[in-house]
């Protein structure tokens, strides 16, 4: 499987959020997308899992444009976590997950045994298999996320597409979701707020400021500290753990004046 | 220890209570219409009743007692067709308000929300007062105001339309907007008019009644009704999914746009019927989804077909309700219905079990 942009603009009320992105991902690849907000994470995503229409330029999947599937088509292929999950009404966990068979079904076909089977499957997944009867809007932001990624993967789809996901979860859940995500062994594109958990998982990174993509690589590639300078205008350094994990550290004012005084 | 119910996804779970509930109600629904029947501000002997119904349908009996005269017409032509039409009514309005709480994706949507009560007064009330009377018949009023209903649920799709796709809140701005034009239209005409008798004909339309029941009328709606039902058992799914919005439909493969405007104009075709037989009766088609959910969750594959049977119940001891409840006056349905409805609403408004959606203490 293979999704490629090229030279994708978007355009919102006047406002010109993508510039021209062309990114391409290929079988497997856990992708990030990081900038600072309103860099144009979010909107790119949604152009890709076809919630938004590109203004210009064309999002391909396996070489054929996304307008020439149906979107029933695209949800058999691509499945999205996003961090907005807020509804008026109550529903099970049940009856959630297994919405992500939808795209399989056809209007009249009935939910048959093999639906539920993978229902169960998926909550076992992520680990919320006690929790089927449970009602959704009572759990907490970190199990919701859960059920939301056990909804995408009952849609049994090459790809995964995450957008934010792990806004407001602790870091227990940050990284039990992705860890859970990482060992799905399919394509993944997710958009990241934090450099540390983008550069432990990703294999490659997109860095995105103003519409455009300013950087890309491996996570050792692109994470320097000029680019989190010219990102984000914070100070930071990176180091790298006896694992070889990199880590950021950021520096606040205060510390920038003390850094300042040594020198 | 004791587990204290609870309401927020109903008590109801599993297939077999379901099934059960469906078997249950189409029992209590068969013996309501039967047991109905024999109730009337004309005392008349249960066996009598029986008879006349088994002689008009199957011929059995003696045709001179039960075939013609007061008691065969009054069986027949006047009982058996309201009590049929309060079952219509009482199923279109339950799976309207079901329906229409998805597509406006809001709990407190009712089928008249998106401007189809005021369209169907205005309709009423050019009738009314403008005589069209010799033009279309009789039921002049209910065929205006089936117009009306209709003309005004299209206008709020075409509005919501405009500069860009419609969604729910559009409609939801849309349905208030228009909704306000077309009352503001009715109060107009009434004022011009200033015409004692046609205020009160509105008035009492407005009220709802199923006096107006004929078997003519009946094999339209109860059909109709019907047909709308199972339409909508079988969109299930994509009714589920209008809950959770349009971003995530459309990641779980469907886009809902095309399908709201098909479940708009049937929506509107059966309220069309149910205002152009009955007038209009509120609360049923807010209260009926909302008791079910509490019972048996939000999946609209047993809120639909439970909603729709426990509407034609409910409205059926309603209209029973009106004929007996003051002796020789009928109470008008739509009071009747507000009356009981309006404290049970509150109730559940109370009891913060049952979440309604929207945010919990």
């Amino acid at each position: 499987m293979n999704i490629a942009a090229s030279n994708v603009k978007m355009e919102l009320s006047g406002n010109q959020i993508l510039k021209g992105i062309s990114l391409n991902v290929s079988n497997k690849e856990f992708i990030g997308i990081i900038g600072p907000n309103g860099s144009g994470k979010s909107t790119l995503l949604k152009c890709i899992y076809r919630v938004l229409k590109p203004t210009g330029g064309v999002v391909m999947m396996d070489g054929k444009s996304l307008d020439q599937y149906r979107v029933k088509e695209t949800a058999k292929r691509l499945a999205v976590v996003s961090q907005h999950n807020y509804y008026n009404f109550e529903f099970s966990i049940e009856e959630i997950v297994l919405m992500g068979r939808a795209p399989h079904k056809k209007t009249m076909e009935r939910d048959n045994p093999e639906d539920y089977r993978i229902v169960e499957e998926c909550l076992k997944k992520v680990g919320m298999q006690n929790y089927r009867g449970r009602v959704f809007s009572t759990l907490s932001g970190g199990e919701q996320q859960r059920i939301i990624l056990a909804r995408a993967l009952a849609q049994k789809t090459e790809s995964l597409i995450l957008d934010e996901p792990t806004n407001h979860l602790d870091i227990k859940y940050q990284l039990q979701l992705l860890d859970i995500v990482k060992n799905l062994g399919i394509m993944v594109i997710g958009a990241f707020h934090d450099l540390n958990i983008a550069a432990a998982y990703c294999d490659k990174i997109y860095a995105l400021k103003a519409g455009q993509i300013v950087a890309s690589g491996t996570p050792e590639e692109v994470i320097t500290e000029e680019l989190i300078k010219d990102l984000y205008e914070v100070d930071a350094s990176i180091s790298r753990d006896k694992y070889g994990m990199i880590n950021i550290t950021y520096h606040p004012l205060h510390i920038q004046r003390e850094i300042a005084k040594d020198s | 220890m004791k587990r204290k119910p609870d309401f927020k996804n109903g008590v109801f779970h599993g297939k077999p209570v379901y099934v059960l509930a469906i078997i249950l109600l189409i029992g209590v629904l068969i013996l309501s219409i039967l047991t109905a029947v024999t109730i009337g501000s004309v005392d008349l002997s249960v066996t009598d009743v029986y008879r006349v119904i088994l002689y008009k349908i199957f011929g059995v009996g003696d045709p001179e007692i039960y075939g013609t005269g007061a008691m065969s017409d009054i069986v027949w032509f006047i009982r058996l067709p309201r009590i049929l039409l309060a079952t219509g009514v009482g199923m279109g309005l339950a799976v309207a308000g079901v329906v229409m709480q998805a597509i406006v994706k809001n709990p407190l949507a009712d089928p008249y929300v998106l401007g189809i009560s005021s369209g169907a007064s205005l309709g009423a009330t050019v009738a009314i007062f403008f005589g069209v009377n010799a033009l279309l018949g009789s039921n002049a009023i209910g065929i205006c105001a089936f117009i009306g209903a209709f003309c005004i649920s299209l206008l709020v799709q075409m509005t919501a339309n405009i500069g860009g796709r419609a969604n729910s809140i559009r409609l939801l701005l849309a349905g208030t907007a228009l909704s306000s034009v077309c009352s503001a239209f009715s109060n107009f005409i009434v004022f011009i008019a200033g015409e004692k008798n046609g205020i009160q004909t509105v008035t009492f339309w407005l009220m709802g009644s199923m006096a107006g029941a004929k078997w003519e009328n009946i094999v339209v709606i109860l059909p109709c009704v019907f047909l709308a039902t199972l339409f909508f058992c079988s969109q299930y799914r994509i009714l589920n999914m209008m809950l959770l919005g349009d971003e995530v439909s459309i990641t779980l493969g469907t886009d809902l746009h095309r399908y709201r405007q098909l479940y708009l104009v049937v929506s509107s075709i059966v309220i069309g019927f149910v205002v152009y037989s009955a007038g209009i009766i509120g609360f049923v088609g807010l209260i009926i989804p909302h008791v079910v959910r509490m019972f048996f969750g939000t999946d609209h594959k047993r809120l639909l077909p439970i909603s729709a049977l426990s509407g034609s119940i409910f409205l059926i001891w309603a209209d029973v309700a009106c004929r007996v409840i003051i002796p020789k006056t009928e109470v008008p349905i739509g009071i009747l219905v507000s009356m009981i409805g309006a404290p049970c609403f509150i109730y559940l408004l109370v009891k913060r079990s049952y979440g309604f959606g929207g945010e919990r203490s």
